[in-house]
């Protein structure tokens, strides 16, 4: 896995790189948007981690170029600025995720593996997550290489839960995601189906969180 | 120069010249028409006199007046006023009438052997005339006089009929320089009702179309003004932008390799140390952000943009994500109870008012405990209404108003606050017309409850 950092500032781009480097990626670091544009057209990267405040060339620009370039690869946009619009612009403009400054090193970590499982989950028909596998194609899950039954409804709340793992998924999206057309679903039948998943996965170390009034969250897998 | 109305102003200037022409007109009514007619009135009397001198007969050096009594009554007869007469002879003897009538004046010389003059008869004021009519080769006295009842009566008329049509005018006058003045003006009442119904934030140019042409540099002279603010604004938040870029990398990067430190085999003496380090990192981190947001969110450090409709709900559930990790890592059940809340407002500080809520909540509230963000309009007023619930020690009655002041903090609380949150909280709140209620729990029971109370929902 190789991840970009795009930064000015030298002691943060060296503290980012080096946790990321201990989690073991290769991570290489330019401080310019014109190097980052250069390096992106000769390397392939699995990640961009942009920041928004650059000399000269700023973060939008260099996105703006990526993405005219037809690069697809996942972009974190960081950001000191506060401004709300900055966010939806940078979304706007392609990026797949934002972190604002100063941000904790779990945080930006955890960011990076779900960008990079989400986009190889595009990339490719298998999902993993911890001792779960998801061969998407052939609609069949593995637990700990043991083959898993899941019923259609559940098969469908846990992709939407693995497109977004560390992240709250709302009872609303996980209803738009489930139901069929014309169909009314109750918040309860998805209360449901999430109960049979956990009694499938917990057994396995694989969590899944109740965010009271709002949704649920599938935990990072923890080795160990 | 000291304030004045411009109305008041206009008055006084105009109400001594107005009240001088007043005067003015009513002399020059006065004298031409009191000549003439007071002449007449003395003709009168003249000619009394005249036809009494006609009555006199001389015989043989005696003088007498032939006047039947009939004559005489007629003679006294007026409607207004008593008439008086008295004849005497050239040696100034009495031949008949009034004894008593005041004489001429000595210095008058008779015109037309005629002195008109005005004296007393009686305790009452008469006018009198002295004929000298001719009398044996000589000349004898009439004199005829008359109470001036009648000419007062004149007087009286002919002043009041030059005086109220000159008062009708200056009232006239008046009146109109008041509601001229306020008609005048009113353009300007509605572009000071227009400035005063603005939002603080709002540096839009004022709408000079409508403003009175003596108005306008006026106008212009405050709109150049609202247009430096509004550059000094922007300037102002260039510089927010740019101070939140240089405080927030440093920042992140002093993080970045603090936590680097703590996750490699430091000696036990510099652990200690270093989560020292890395906890007032975090906690300088937090500080910028909320000295940023409190400087944001005075008026004049305002966004140009102006606020907007803001969903309550959305922005908790677009913020989520930010706090579930924080309250997982403290094992706090983080809850939502979020229904839909229209607002006008600005999406940047409502989130940092609702960050600050939920940071004190997390702060605050032992492990185990439960958080509630939740999001309605209320049921009794149907406000909109944002509030965040937790399980912490509460806020005593007595510290709810003083929670509120920048850096103040509740006695003996230990927690790592700069004292700042709910400072920032009311500070965006009053930028939206919002209230700060602090309460405990609905439920009731320990806790602490902050809502923000909105202005009745804005129309969609």
């Amino acid at each position: 896995m190789r991840i970009m950092i795009v930064e000015d500032d030298a002691a943060l781009s060296r503290g980012v790189a080096r946790i990321l480097e201990s989690e073991g990626y290769a991570v290489d670091v330019v401080a310019r948007g014109e190097q980052a544009i250069l390096a992106a057209e000769q390397e392939r990267f699995d990640l961009v981690i942009l920041d928004v405040g650059l000399p000269g060339m700023d973060g939008f620009e260099v996105l703006r170029r990526l993405r005219a370039q037809a690069q697809r690869v996942p972009v974190l946009l960081l950001t000191a600025r506060d401004a709300v619009d900055d966010r939806v612009h940078g979304l706007d403009l392609g990026a797949d995720d934002y972190v604002a400054k100063p941000f904790a090193m779990p945080e930006l970590a955890a960011r990076v593996r779900a960008l990079i499982r989400r986009s190889q989950a595009q990339a490719g028909p298998k999902v993993e997550h911890g001792p779960l596998l998801l061969d998407t194609v052939a609609r069949r899950a593995f637990l700990n290489g043991e083959p898993l039954e899941l019923a259609g409804r559940e098969w469908a709340v846990l992709e939407v839960l693995l497109a977004k793992v560390e992240r709250v998924v709302s009872k609303e999206v996980i209803i738009q995601a489930v139901a069929n057309w014309g169909e009314e679903l109750s918040l309860n039948a998805i209360e449901v189906y999430v109960s049979r998943l956990r009694a499938k996965l917990e057994p396995a170390g694989i969590r899944i969180r109740t965010v009271r009034g709002f949704g649920y969250m599938l935990e990072e897998h923890k080795a160990g | 120069m000291t304030a004045q109305s411009l109305r008041g102003q206009l008055l006084r200037q105009l109400l001594p010249p107005v009240a001088a022409l007043l005067a003015l007109a009513t002399v020059i009514a006065y004298f031409p028409t009191i000549e003439p007619a007071t002449a007449a009135y003395d003709q009168a009397l003249i000619d009394v006199g005249l036809a009494l001198g006609d009555r006199i007969q001389i015989e043989s050096g005696k003088y007498s007046l032939d006047l039947p009594r009939a004559a005489e009554r007629m003679l006294r007869t007026d409607r207004y006023d008593s008439i008086y007469f008295h004849v005497a002879s050239p040696d100034g003897g009495h031949i008949a009438g009034d004894e008593g009538l005041p004489p001429p004046p000595r210095d008058e010389t008779p015109q037309d052997h005629v002195i008109a003059y005005d004296g007393m008869y009686a305790g009452k004021d008469v006018r009198a005339v002295a004929v000298m009519v001719p009398c044996n080769g000589r000349r004898c006295m009439v004199q005829v006089a008359e109470t001036t009842y009648k000419r007062q009566r004149l007087l009286r008329y002919i002043v009041l009929s030059s005086l109220v049509p000159t008062v009708l005018i200056a009232l006239a006058t008046l009146l109109i320089v008041w509601f001229g003045v306020k008609r005048g003006l009113e353009p300007l009442d509605l572009l000071s009702e227009e400035i005063r119904r603005r939002s603080p934030r709002d540096l839009r140019p004022v709408e000079a179309a409508s403003a009175p042409e003596e108005a306008k540099p006026l106008v212009g002279a405050l709109n150049a003004l609202l247009e430096e603010v509004a550059e000094a604004n922007q300037n102002q938040q260039r510089f927010l932008a740019n101070a939140a870029h240089q405080l927030r990398t440093p920042l992140a990067g002093l993080q970045a390799h603090t936590e680097l430190a703590l996750a490699q085999s430091v000696p036990e003496s510099c652990r200690a140390e270093l989560e020292q380090v890395h906890l007032a990192t975090v906690r300088t981190a937090r500080l910028a952000n909320q000295l940023l947001a409190l400087a944001r969110a005075e008026p004049g450090g305002g966004l140009a943009a102006g606020l907007g409709p803001v969903d309550l709900r959305q922005m908790v559930q677009g913020a989520a994500d930010e706090w579930v990790h924080r309250a997982m890592a403290r094992d706090l059940d983080l809850g939502f109870d979020l229904s839909e809340a229209r607002v006008l407002g600005d999406p940047f500080l409502l989130r940092e008012a609702l960050a600050n809520l939920v940071h004190n909540s997390l702060e605050h509230t032992p492990a185990g405990g439960h958080v509630t963000v939740r999001t309605e309009l209320r049921t009794e007023d149907g406000r909109p209404m944002l509030e965040v619930e937790d399980e912490g020690p509460g806020i005593p009655p007595a510290e709810r108003e003083r929670v509120l002041e920048r850096f103040y903090r509740v006695p003996g609380t230990t927690g790592t606050g700069s004292g700042l949150g709910l400072a920032i909280v009311r500070e965006i709140a009053g930028l939206h017309g919002a209230v700060v209620e602090i309460g405990e729990p609905r439920a009731g029971g320990r806790g602490c409850r902050v809502a923000l109370i909105f202005p009745s929902a804005p129309q969609r």
